[in-house]
């Protein structure tokens, strides 16, 4: 079911931060960053990550004048401060504005594919930020990615998706917010319209092409349940055309679910044959 | 006649093949089941190298046999089932649980049904068990079963027309949405089937991002819960089980009694006769 009961929705607290908690040890780290937005997923994740780390955790706040919005960094600043956790804000204009030259000179795409080509940079200039940060103070990069955004490839290769864990990524978009609810964050952050935040006014749903319900209740028939999309069609009463949209989404976004493809010339591919964990003692 | 017997219940956490760790976490129980004065202590399923460890299963078969040994040693007046890795003449590996005592391993049991879908690769590792034993303790007889075992009727079944009182099983199960429910059902049919105590001991912790939710039990030929252990972290929880229960039980419910030879026959004639059985066979 979509809908998680009180204490499905408290299982899963106790499993994330255990999870976060888990792979910072394994992993000899000091501590975690997120970066916070002020959006849903990255507020519980700063939230998840704040419960399970405490003083270990650090947000890294890394608006952009002028495109994202300035209230989303105002809730990230209260709620990383109501939290109690260290945070940083880096604003990334002053980062971005060599890459814009070098954008420029590139006079290659149609007005649409210069947005997302553009848009995608600056959510890999935040992981550039993180894993500095990382770097320099043994941290763990903490993902914000849900499920939906996952299976629709609704995110940037390297960008948000460069992360090493992903505590939300088995939870739906949908269930981010019960979880959010659960768990009592502002709600300014629970009512705010959900966006990417890559360009003035951008609009996850509109982009979508669906509200975040409609997406979820076709993606849990189809992926949990083992619906066709015709079967989820009849059954929600959409347009299989529709349907069959989102699930093209799903299918050709594979290649951001994964690491890089290796061409196999051993009996041992690293990405096909080589089967180690991550977490070890 | 009143037969009590103390079983104890480690649910414990491994470090995914850290067999030195898991030897020194499992020697931690025994000290305490000696403590509490258990007369038989169960460890999860591959409690010595750690579930979900991958191919580090094909790396430390022979570490994980001596530290077989070693804690076999360590048990003295009371019997222990050490889930861990089992290697035959011809190198074929087995997800095993020996029963040991005083210095002694008396007995094996190697897992009948392994796990093959969805995050599940036993195959690519072990060998089947073909055998249902039980084994003969100072208190009476027993079946060990191993996680999957106990998804599917016939091995606790089996060991039940062979006179076992009490069915262990040894698990490592990931958690996913319902789990716990299903597992309770599981436990209660398998009890309900054989009029026998049932003891199950669950892996703790997080691996990968997979959390071994705990929640260990033991319940009554009557299907009443005597002991149950916390969900998601490590415990340790023990229950005075009166043996003479299942005679109690069986006097009046005589149902195994009255499984029907034609019937067996009947159910083996429709198994050979499917055309969808699986590579299990």
């Amino acid at each position: 079911m979509l809908d998680l009961s009180d204490s499905q929705l408290e299982l899963a607290r106790e499993i994330i931060e255990n999870s976060i908690r888990s792979r910072i040890r394994k992993a000899g780290a000091e501590g975690g960053v997120v970066a916070m937005s002020g959006g849903l997923d990255s507020s519980l994740v700063a939230k998840l990550a704040s419960e399970a780390l405490g003083k270990r955790l650090l947000a890294l706040l890394m608006p952009e004048d002028g495109v994202t919005r300035p209230e989303d960094t105002v809730h990230a600043r209260a709620w990383a401060e109501e939290l109690g956790i260290e945070y940083r804000l880096v604003e990334i204009g002053e980062a971005l504005r060599p890459l814009e030259a070098a954008f420029k000179g590139m006079k290659k795409g149609d007005k649409g594919r210069r947005l997302v080509a553009w848009g995608n940079v600056k959510p890999k200039v935040r992981m550039v930020l993180n894993y500095m940060v990382a770097n320099l103070e043994s941290r763990i990069v903490i993902g914000t990615s849900n499920k939906t955004e996952m299976l629709l490839g609704y995110t940037t290769k390297y960008g948000d998706g460069g992360v090493d864990i992903q505590p939300i990524g088995d939870l739906y978009k949908t269930q981010v917010r019960q979880l959010a609810r659960y768990l009592g964050l502002p709600r300014p952050i629970l009512e705010k319209a959900p966006s990417a935040g890559l360009w003035p006014g951008q609009k996850s749903e509109e982009e979508l092409g669906g509200t975040f319900e409609e997406l979820d209740s076709i993606l849990y028939l189809i992926v949990e349940r083992g619906y066709s999309t015709r079967e989820a069609a009849l059954e929600l009463g959409k347009d299989l055309a529709f349907v069959r949209r989102i699930y093209e989404r799903v299918r050709v976004n594979e290649h951001k679910r994964k690491t890089p493809t290796i061409t196999r010339l051993t009996a041992m591919c690293l990405d096909k044959d080589w089967r180690y964990p991550v977490e070890r003692e | 006649m009143v037969r009590t017997v103390r079983i104890g219940l480690a649910q414990i956490e491994p470090g995914q093949g850290d067999v030195e760790g898991n030897a020194e976490r499992i020697l931690r129980h025994v000290k305490r089941a000696r403590r509490e004065k258990v007369d038989l202590l169960l460890t999860p399923e591959l409690a010595l190298i750690g579930y979900g460890c991958g191919d580090i299963f094909l790396d430390k078969v022979e570490e994980n046999e001596e530290a077989l040994q070693r804690i076999t040693e360590k048990v003295r007046g009371f019997y222990a089932v050490i889930g861990h890795v089992e290697e035959d003449e011809e190198g074929s590996l087995y997800n095993a649980a020996a029963l040991v005592r005083d210095g002694k391993v008396l007995g094996r049991y190697r897992k009948a049904n392994l796990a093959n879908y969805r995050l599940f690769d036993e195959w690519r590792y072990f060998k089947p068990g073909n055998v249902c034993p039980v084994f003969e303790t100072g208190f009476g007889k027993i079946g060990i079963t191993i996680c999957e075992d106990l998804w599917h009727p016939e091995p606790a079944r089996a060991m039940a027309f062979r006179g076992a009182l009490l069915i262990a099983c040894i698990s490592a199960s990931p958690y996913d949405w319902g789990k716990e429910g299903l597992w309770d059902a599981f436990l209660r049919e398998r009890v309900h089937d054989n009029l026998v105590f049932m003891a199950f001991a669950n892996q703790a912790g997080c691996q990968d991002g997979a959390t071994y939710w705990g929640g260990s039990k033991i319940l009554s030929p009557r299907g009443e819960i005597l002991a149950e252990a916390r969900l998601v972290g490590e415990d340790f929880v023990a229950a005075d089980l009166d043996l003479g229960e299942v005679a109690r039980v069986r006097r009046r419910d005589l149902r195994l009694r009255d499984v029907r030879r034609p019937i067996l026959e009947e159910l083996l004639r429709a198994y050979e006769e499917r055309e969808d059985a699986g590579p299990q066979r």
